[in-house]
């Protein structure tokens, strides 16, 4: 009697829109097209904003339109399929990686259960080498002996507008975080791939607004938030204004200053939004403290780089005023603030795509007079690299019990930790600077957890999509606030200040997030500082 | 035998089936499963311990209030997830089918189907709960959105800084700042 009945109950629950909720499934995943409904997808760009990036120099989105992914109708530009395949052909000649990335994988499924958007969603599709394939597919259709003669038998496919749109779906569902890779036999970098598609996507004119208005203000004022100049000038000084009644030190700022040792580029979201512009102070603060020859650019005032998020045309452009700016102001290096994607962009990409920077110098801490030998051909320093050189020579004095309100975690940004190694040294400030724990193995390091809303995915119309991907990372942030009771999730990176934020406020409200450097800040004892009358530390005393 | 007897018994097999129950309504049901480790597999781990200890609750005719926690385990996920509220919520109703035939089909344990009354009330009251903290999470969702939205982060695009202008018809600013 029972048994009828729950399979009922299984029936009503299986049924209705709902992708995860498809059981056991039944066909193909070629066979199973994709539905967008709404919260399921970023806002597309905005018209204007295509046109005005396709006709800067140097750059090409083309298409631009009014259109809905909801829509049946794409709008897709005559020969769209030509376009896409010619793309891909070009990319397969130019990129030697994505060859062999299409060539070499042998399914063997280590990366499949290791993304955080799988294990938030369950849908296969979400497995890298299922994301993977989704190009793969299309390439040995077209590309590959086999796959012309045998077709779906080697799991070649045609390239359709269903295709297309499972593309958009699953690019827009994977923040390049770059955790399969790390668990991958062969390397294969599904950030790259997930790069290709998008790169692919824009040559038919399908990206989102998240991502192409930040790089539009970009290429306009040299920021993502779009801030001019006397904007931006405004805004570190008020930050300056703050440091000051809240320490009695009032750091010395700069703003394009030729014959500045040091160029500093930080994040614009550190200078304007909450919880970023915490560590912003910090900076200031730590830079007073040393007596750092720095400048602030107005022009190279973005760190951060969606372009990366687009085309390595856009990625190219947006970063090449880093080196201009640094030799336009005749500085010796550049020092980089706490970010997470330019990271990437700054170690992996920026010295063969916009250098060689012969004009600067190979980095030296005017302080300690260590040589970073690590950025000597990038010629740019991580500020946590800085921060642990200066502490392990004694420069900088602290009084930890100043962060003692505090019970810290380590959320490893995964550009630095996979793209850049930058495991040891944010730890090794903390050390110092606060009481903290450790998330558990498997969430950290190399392995750490993606906040899953990297890669511009940080738009609020997504909101349950983000909840849902970054859930392995809150799970292990509860795991530590209920064993520890951590109260404050530290990171490097300024889109994980933002999202973190929102992550911890749905899954564990209790945890707050901050950057490195504001902890740093909150423990320097300064000469002539006035905060000693102060009981907590530097956030609680804005509030 | 008296029915929490019939409960420890058949405890740990209820259990597991009510787990295996709820996982599937994912479609990679099968990882959800069988990975144990809860960093590895927040879904399937998070779901199992709050099942686990919600079992214990209704088989013990335990205060309502001690749900909250196991139940908050279970559909703070489902609530961010592509499910319908009611899909949501349904798999913790398995529970009282699951138990049924777990006694149904043990003889000697036959004669407890006929005393689930209050373990099945108890079953209604944790779904009625759910319901509650289901919408909670709801809520708490978009107030997220309201927040980052207010944060600032949201100047990204809209943005309200007078350079945005300069995305319009540049000629036309330009007229307005000459006077003509």
């Amino acid at each position: 009697m029972s048994v009828p009945k729950l399979e009922q109950l299984s029936q009503s629950v299986v049924q209705g829109p709902s992708l995860a909720a498809g059981a056991i499934p039944t066909r193909d995943w070629m066979d199973i097209p994709v539905k967008f409904t709404p919260g399921s997808y970023a806002y597309v760009a905005k018209k204007d904003k295509v046109e005005y990036l396709n006709s800067q120099s140097g750059l090409s989105f083309p298409n631009a339109r009014e259109w809905s992914p909801e829509d049946d109708d794409w709008k897709l530009p005559e020969g769209w399929k030509e376009i896409i395949l010619k793309g891909l052909q070009e990319r397969l000649g130019k990129f030697r990686s994505l060859k062999i990335f299409m060539d070499c994988c042998v399914r063997c499924g280590a990366c499949a259960d290791k993304c955080h958007f799988f294990l938030g969603t369950g849908d296969p599709k979400n497995m890298p080498v299922l994301r993977a394939e989704l190009l793969r597919s299309v390439y040995r259709n077209d590309f590959t002996l086999g796959g012309k003669i045998l077709g779906k038998m080697v799991g070649a496919r045609e390239m359709t507008v269903s295709v297309l749109k499972e593309w958009f779906m699953y690019s827009y569902q994977c923040t390049e975080c770059r955790r399969c890779s790390v668990f991958c036999p062969y390397g294969i970098d599904t950030a790259e791939i997930t790069m290709m598609l998008r790169e692919l996507l824009h040559l038919v004119g399908i990206g989102i607004n998240w991502i192409l208005e930040p790089v539009s203000n970009s290429n306009r004022t040299g920021n993502h938030m779009g801030l001019q100049p006397h904007t931006f000038k405004d805004n570190v000084e008020f930050l300056v204004e703050d440091v000051e009644s809240l320490t009695g030190v009032k750091p010395n700022i700069s703003f394009n200053r030729k014959g500045a040792e040091i160029l500093f580029i930080t994040p614009s979201a550190d200078v304007f939004a909450e919880p970023g512009l915490y560590t912003a102070m910090g900076y200031l603060l730590l830079f007073e403290a040393i007596g750092l020859d720095y400048t602030w650019s107005t022009y190279a005032s973005e760190g951060g780089n969606f372009g990366l998020f687009t085309n390595n045309e856009a990625m190219k452009k947006l970063n090449a005023k880093m080196y201009a700016e640094a030799e336009r102001l005749g500085v010796k290096y550049i020092l980089g603030g706490e970010c997470g994607h330019m990271w990437r962009v700054v170690h992996q990409y920026m010295d063969t795509m916009n250098g060689p920077a012969d004009f600067l110098e190979k980095p030296v801490s005017p302080i300690t007079g260590t040589v970073f030998e690590n950025a000597a051909s990038s010629k740019m320093v991580h500020i946590s690299e800085f921060t642990a050189d200066l502490i392990k020579h004694g420069k900088l004095k602290f009084d930890k019990s100043r962060n003692s309100h505090i019970k810290a975690t380590f959320h490893d940004s995964c550009n630095p930790a996979r793209a850049m190694g930058l495991i040891d040294e944010p730890r090794y400030v903390l050390d110092h600077v606060v009481d903290w724990v450790e998330m558990p193995e498997n969430t950290i390091r190399e392995q750490t957890f993606c906040c899953g809303s990297g890669t511009g995915l940080n738009t609020d119309e997504i909101m349950e999509l983000r909840m849902r991907a970054g859930l392995p990372r809150a799970n292990a942030v509860k795991y530590v606030h209920e064993k520890h009771g951590v109260n404050m999730l530290s990171c490097v990176c300024a889109i994980d200040r933002a999202t973190l934020t929102s992550l911890n406020d749905y899954w564990t409200p209790e945890v707050g997030v901050c950057g490195v450097t504001e902890l740093v800040a909150n423990a320097i004892v300064q000469e002539d500082e006035t905060r000693g009358e102060l009981e907590e530390g530097l956030r609680t005393m804005v509030f | 035998m008296d029915i929490a007897e019939g409960f420890r018994f058949h405890g740990d097999k209820i259990v597991n089936r009510w787990v295996e129950y709820t996982l599937s309504t994912y479609t990679s049901s099968g990882f959800f499963l069988k990975e144990r480790d809860k960093f590895a597999n927040p879904v399937g781990g998070n779901l199992r311990e709050g099942l686990q200890k919600l079992f214990l609750l209704l088989s013990r005719d335990a205060d309502p209030q001690e749900f909250t926690a196991p139940l908050e385990q279970i559909i703070s996920i489902r609530a961010v997830q592509e499910f319908t509220p009611g899909q949501a919520v349904a798999p913790l109703n398995a529970v009282k089918h699951i138990v049924r035939e777990a006694f149904a089909a043990d003889k000697e344990r036959q004669h407890l189907v006929g005393e689930l009354y209050d373990f099945e009330f108890s079953v209604d009251l944790a779904v009625i709960a759910a319901f509650d903290i289901y919408m909670q999470y709801r809520e708490r969702l978009y107030q997220v959105r309201i927040a980052e939205i207010k944060s600032g982060n949201h100047i990204l695009t809209d943005s309200k800084c007078p350079s945005s202008m300069l995305d319009g018809d540049n000629k036309k600013i330009i007229k307005t700042v000459n006077g003509i």
